[in-house]
């Protein structure tokens, strides 16, 4: 097969005046946001973003709701739901019994949020944040005391929140964040 | 006579004054001053903060001076496979002949504080000011390393480019004024005639020929970041790559005082007087500072501008801006003759 022949790209022959006019507007556009700056950088250990509801963050177990199913951990499709067996007392009868609860491993865990979906009872729920520090791997893979309580927020503590919209005019826009604002 | 009266005599002799005052001192303090600017008008415009962390309250302006001192104190790396008395020589000898320039500028109309006769000021000046490219070149080629070569090369290309421009374009000043001296330059722009109204075209080719002379935004070439590491500059780490730098941003001032003084009045709507500090230091003052405004035009380009491909430079310096100095020459002899100029 004869491969086509290949077409030199033509560019529009635009006279040395367009190019002035675009050089000239580059450079209006340069000076207005000189003037006014249109920034939204965050200043992170001082603001955070206070991420919407919805937001897939770390997760937590509400453990009175907890049914022993491990659906969340059949679903989590990086193996970090895990559930382990633990030995109680059952209250009515006294017995020695063994249950099933889930844990979770943060070294495996890519927030997607099956587990949350599929819980049948809603016993699992995110909170809306990420920016959790662990001092060592270990302290990664939680047990059952740690799953249910939601994770130490330190950000929350220091900074302030904001929140980013989408401006018409401005574009990307950092605003403080309003109480109560969902 | 006291010893402070000695020393204070020893400072002020002109040529000394000029070259270690105004030719090196004034331009490192302006060059600290405007690096900062160029990164916080670049995050301005880019809607970042730039340097902020290290003082917050001036807005990072310190940051500069941590830089220069971690420059000072880091080891020089001397590499094996170069050639070690041209890699050490070059950067220096550059620097030097970027300050060289200096000797031969006016910056006061008393011909007691000129360092030498001021006759040929805008040929001797201009002449010096070319030879220090040379050097970068050279440390290109003495670094043995594929980058600096590149960069080397692509600055020598840039030469061709720049070269005659720059001298064409501060020289239709001297076809307007009929006269290569910098004073009488000056002296004819009295009263509000500054060359830069009378002949916008030589000014923007003198501007643009001058950018791509120090490697300024839309034509930072040699030493483009993303293509050849630092460019000539490569392979030179310490106080010696701090030098490198110090050279591009010492030439770019001098060129900066070269077209205050043709096109921007010089030292003018001050009127120097009797004694060193009416006569020599308000309007040096006067210049630096016009200077200064000048430098912080240049570094605003890099907040709007890429960075052109060598061909385009070169397509752009002599299709577009060799005659836009040839215009601005003959505007230049076109007002002389009608006797704009007084």
């Amino acid at each position: 097969m004869v491969p086509p022949k290949p077409v030199p790209k033509t560019k529009p022959r635009r006279g040395i005046f367009h190019a002035f006019k675009g050089n000239l507007e580059a450079l209006m556009i340069g000076v207005k946001y000189f003037i006014d700056p249109k920034r939204f950088t965050l200043i992170y250990p001082k603001e955070y973003n206070k991420l919407r509801e919805g937001y897939r963050g770390f997760i937590v177990l509400i453990k009175q709701k907890c049914i022993n199913c491990a659906s969340c951990a059949r679903i989590c499709p990086a193996a970090a739901m895990k559930m382990i067996r633990i030995p109680e007392v059952d209250e009515k009868t006294g017995k020695q019994k063994v249950k099933n609860w889930p844990v979770i491993d943060y070294r495996r865990c890519i927030f997607c949020g099956y587990c949350v979906d599929v819980c049948p009872t809603e016993a699992l729920y995110h909170v809306p944040y990420h920016d959790v520090v662990y001092q060592n791997m270990a302290e990664m893979y939680l047990d059952l005391e740690s799953f249910q309580k939601p994770p130490e927020y330190k950000a929350a503590e220091e900074g302030i929140p904001v929140r980013y919209i989408v401006d018409e005019e401005r574009g990307l826009v950092k605003v403080p964040y309003k109480e109560g604002e969902k | 006579m006291d010893v402070i009266d000695v020393i204070v005599k020893i400072i002020t002799w002109p040529p000394l004054w000029q070259l270690v005052v105004l030719g090196l001192v004034a331009p490192l303090g302006v060059v600290v001053g405007i690096l900062w600017f160029e990164r916080k008008t670049a995050a301005r415009v880019q809607r970042r903060f730039g340097p902020l962390h290290v003082s917050p309250r001036i807005g990072g302006a310190i940051q500069l001076i941590a830089d220069l001192m971690r420059y000072a104190f880091q080891e020089i790396i001397i590499p094996k496979t170069v050639d070690k008395g041209v890699f050490l020589i070059a950067p220096l000898t550059a620097l030097v002949l970027s300050i060289v320039p200096v000797v031969a500028v006016p910056f006061t109309s008393v011909s007691h504080y000129w360092p030498i006769p001021m006759e040929y000021s805008v040929l001797i000046s201009l002449a010096l000011s070319t030879i220090s490219a040379i050097f970068i070149v050279l440390a290109g080629w003495a670094s043995n390393n594929k980058f600096s070569i590149i960069g080397g090369m692509r600055e020598a290309y840039m030469i061709t480019a720049y070269e005659l421009m720059i001298i064409l374009a501060i020289l239709s000043v001297s076809a307007m004024t009929t006269s290569y001296n910098f004073v009488d330059v000056v002296l004819a722009q009295t009263g509000g005639k500054w060359f830069i109204i009378l002949n916008p075209l030589a000014f923007l080719a003198a501007f643009i020929s001058v950018l791509m002379a120090t490697s300024g935004f839309p034509f930072e070439i040699p030493e483009s970041e993303n293509e050849v590491v630092a460019g000539p500059f490569t392979e030179y780490s310490g106080l010696l790559y701090g030098v490198n730098m110090g050279a591009a941003y010492i030439k770019r001032f001098v060129y900066s005082i070269f077209i205050t003084l043709a096109f921007l009045g010089g030292w003018l709507p001050y009127q120097p007087g009797d004694g060193f500090i009416s006569g020599y230091l308000i309007p040096s003052l006067v210049i630096i500072v016009k200077a200064t405004i000048l430098m912080a035009v240049f570094s605003f380009l890099r907040a709007v501008y890429g960075r052109y491909r060598l061909d385009q430079a070169l397509d752009f310096a002599w299709k577009l801006l060799f005659p836009l100095a040839l215009m601005g020459f003959g505007l230049g002899l076109l007002e002389a003759y009608i006797g704009l100029i007084g």
